[in-house]
């Protein structure tokens, strides 16, 4: 009797342990050639212009494929991260997703967390895409998601104001510093970073010491390739950033603003504010919110002797498509519509970045929709020397870590070389922990 | 002596009521106790929800003791709590004891002061916080008409978790309603003959009104403290936990080991853990310190 106790008791843990884990299926669905009725989910963050188009090109994809219906999901920025997290965990995410450079070291580490494309090259056209811009998407030799396009952070300016105040774009660090007197005589500021989920003010200071060194923060095999002199050096750079009134100091910018992205924020809204350093894929929730026309992409800084290196780019985003799902033809089907379709490209535009594909980006240039300071920041880039972002850069706790050191430095509770030691040490243990 | 036997006209058996609780059981069992035991063995485990766990058995919980984000929580989370919850029972009280006036109108005002808790934190709710609370929000703008100086609510460390506090604080409503509910329950003799032996107002408060109220005082200090140990959305959305981690409270530290982070699901059911404890512990000793005087009602 007491024997039989203790083997349910066994089996009941066993039971728990195991039954604990996701509803991830354990093999993928193959493809089988043919497109079924279904329907498919497709998800992905924005602002509202990426929002109101990527809802037309799917009324476009309806009327082509009646049989196949599209459930969108969507929102901001802000959390979206973690829904996409928790339904992955629970084997519930869309069919279709726009994912960020950084979730496939998290969500894929090993090249199984999503559909490999490889397979699915009879509905999926990557022609138009080079093998550079493919590997962006490979992980452990499998094609775990396809980029969308390819994007550099850029400073942009409101030119209403910077002509008002009779003050030219900055192209180098110390005229940008310079800028802060011109513009504090008018209650302005000439640029503005935040230490949210963007992260805009380690991602400059990084840049600064990047150019000045030719050491990158973090390298593509996961190593902190910054010396603890680098890190204070930067979080030097943005102390002077902020004594120097190019930028708000976080506790006036949290005053102001709460926790409001600063596309929201009344301050740049208002014009208070006459710069941001944005993804070009991204610049379009800035512009909505402004006049038509009002927003420039400015140049990017040197250290003045003609050094503009240090600047970096990375996949804007990338689509992927769920290990788990039903429909991997139609899928695949649906995410060549949205890379290679002509149409399809023309509805989009340039709300996701200028287009990796050849076959969308010479569509949008033969309808003469490659405009915007989108495309001007882009063009800038391609002149530049630049540096492939980490995905180990822009993973969440990474920039955690970087955050809390400008914050102390900013709020004055550490100075520069302590929140320096403290940012070194956090970041090469986990990346450490990471990498194994 | 002859067993009484009963008819059954509606066919009910022995099992009936079983039968009829067994939803509840099926629900809980399923949604509550496994869920609950899950999360103490996946806190037992590095797991990230891709790969499978591996058990380290109590190494998350010496993990925690290292974690200075978990300490930072857990001194937020304790002295957000000892702040809102006594706060938060005294302007409830005193609306109750306002609102339980017989006046022309009453349930208007009622209603009006019961809407703010079912609102909660709210996307709607934290638009109107910021439109108060930001540099140019309006109570600066009526301080600034009374003379006094800009305060920063946000940026400064000291005053966030006011900001966040506020919120709660002006979600009385619920606990409003059971003082109300207790407060009419109360014999009307007791003032009658008090007011009789020249007893004023403010004495009949402290000699009868509390002593009737002792124990929904206690219900409500219980279900408050809960909540607000277990405080996640409204300092999740107006400060994101800043500045400097002063409003980061432990609900928020699980939600960004679980979700926000590398999906750390053993460190973050552990802390869960960690979390259930400090409650039952709290709880445990409100029922120990009120235990006598709790007796000496019944």
């Amino acid at each position: 009797m007491k024997f039989n106790i203790l083997r349910a008791a066994a089996v009941c843990c066993a039971f728990t342990l195991s039954a604990c884990g996701s509803t991830r299926k354990t093999s993928a669905t193959p493809p089988d050639g043919r497109l079924d009725k279904c329907t498919i989910r497709f998800s992905w963050w924005g602002g509202d212009d990426r929002h109101e188009a990527t809802l037309k090109a799917i009324d476009l994809w309806n009327t082509l494929h009646p049989d196949i219906t599209i459930k969108p999901e969507y929102g901001g920025w802000d959390g979206w991260q973690e829904k996409t997290a928790s339904q992955i965990s629970g084997g519930t995410e869309p069919d279709v997703m726009q994912i960020n450079y950084d979730w496939l070291v998290t969500m894929s580490p090993d090249g199984e967390g999503f559909y490999d494309l490889g397979q699915l090259t009879e509905q999926l056209d990557l022609s138009g895409l080079s093998e550079d811009i493919l590997s962006f998407g490979m992980v452990n030799g499998r094609l775990n998601a396809v980029t969308v396009s390819v994007t550099g952070r850029g400073l942009f300016y409101n030119s209403g104001i910077y002509e008002r105040l009779g003050a030219s774009y900055p192209t180098s660090w110390e005229e940008l510093i310079a800028l802060g007197d011109v513009f504090s005589k008018n209650g302005l500021y000439p640029l503005d970073l935040d230490i949210q989920s963007g992260g805009t003010a380690w991602y400059l200071a990084a840049v600064y010491v990047q150019q000045k060194t030719g050491r990158e923060f973090i390298t593509m095999d996961g190593e902190l390739g910054f010396t603890r002199e680098d890190i204070a050096e930067a979080l030097r750079f943005y102390k002077r950033l902020e004594d120097s009134h190019v930028i708000r100091t976080i506790r006036t910018r949290t005053d102001e603003d709460g926790n409001a992205a600063l596309y929201q924020s009344p301050e740049f809204i208002g014009g208070r504010i006459a710069g941001v350093l944005e993804w070009g894929s991204s610049v379009g929730k800035y512009e909505s919110v402004l006049a038509d026309g009002v927003l420039q992409a400015g140049p990017f800084l040197s250290d003045g002797s003609g050094n503009t290196s240090g600047w970096m780019i990375k996949p804007s985003m990338l689509y992927a498509v769920s290990r788990n799902t039903e429909h991997p033809d139609e899928a695949a089907a649906f995410v060549d519509f949205l890379l290679n379709n002509g149409e399809c490209a023309e509805i989009l535009g340039t709300t996701r970045g200028i287009p990796a594909s050849r076959y969308a980006e010479e569509r949008l240039e033969a309808s003469g929709k490659l405009k915007g300071p989108a495309q001007e920041s882009d063009e800038l880039l391609e002149r530049l020397d630049t540096l492939t972002i980490s995905p180990y850069m822009e993973l969440a706790r990474v920039k955690e870590y970087c955050n809390t050191a400008l914050e102390n430095v900013s709020y004055g509770t550490q100075d520069a070389d302590a929140a320096a030691d403290e940012l070194y040490a956090s970041v090469t243990g986990y990346l450490e922990k990471i990498r194994k | 002596m002859k067993k009484r036997v009963y008819s059954n006209p509606v066919g009910v058996s022995r099992y009936t009521g079983l039968l009829l609780i067994l939803p509840f059981i099926a629900g809980f069992l399923l949604f509550t106790l496994y869920p609950f035991v899950c999360s103490f063995a996946v806190g037992m485990t590095e797991y990230d929800n891709i790969r499978p766990a591996r058990f380290v058995g109590l190494g998350n919980y010496r993990t925690m003791l290292r974690d200075d984000n978990f300490r930072k929580a857990l001194t937020v989370t304790l002295k957000y709590a000892a702040i809102l919850v006594p706060m938060k029972l005294a302007v409830s009280l005193m609306t109750a004891l306002l609102l339980n006036a017989e006046i022309r109108g009453i349930g208007i005002y009622r209603t009006a002061l019961y809407i703010p808790s079912i609102l909660g934190a709210n996307l709607a709710v934290v638009i109107m916080w910021n439109y108060l609370f930001t540099s140019g929000g309006l109570v600066n703008q009526v301080l600034s008409l009374a003379g006094a100086s800009p305060v920063g609510w946000y940026g400064d460390p000291d005053k966030a978790l006011f900001v966040v506090i506020l919120l709660r604080l002006w979600e009385f409503g619920s606990t409003m309603i059971i003082f109300l509910a207790a407060l009419r329950d109360i014999p009307c003799e007791l003032y009658d003959a008090a007011r009789v032996d020249g007893c004023g107002s403010i004495r009949a408060f402290f000699a009868i009104t509390l002593p009737q109220l002792r124990g929904v005082i206690f219900v409500n200090l219980v279900l408050q403290s809960i909540a607000a140990l277990q405080e996640f959305n409204a300092p999740y959305m107006l400060t994101g936990g800043g500045p400097l981690k002063s409003t980061y409270t432990v609900g928020m530290l699980i939600y960004d080991e679980m979700f926000r982070y590398d999906m750390n699901a053993g460190y973050a059911n552990a802390v869960s853990w960690v979390l259930f404890v400090l409650i039952s512990a709290v709880v445990g000793i409100m029922f120990a310190v009120t235990r006598g005087r709790r007796r000496d009602e019944k």
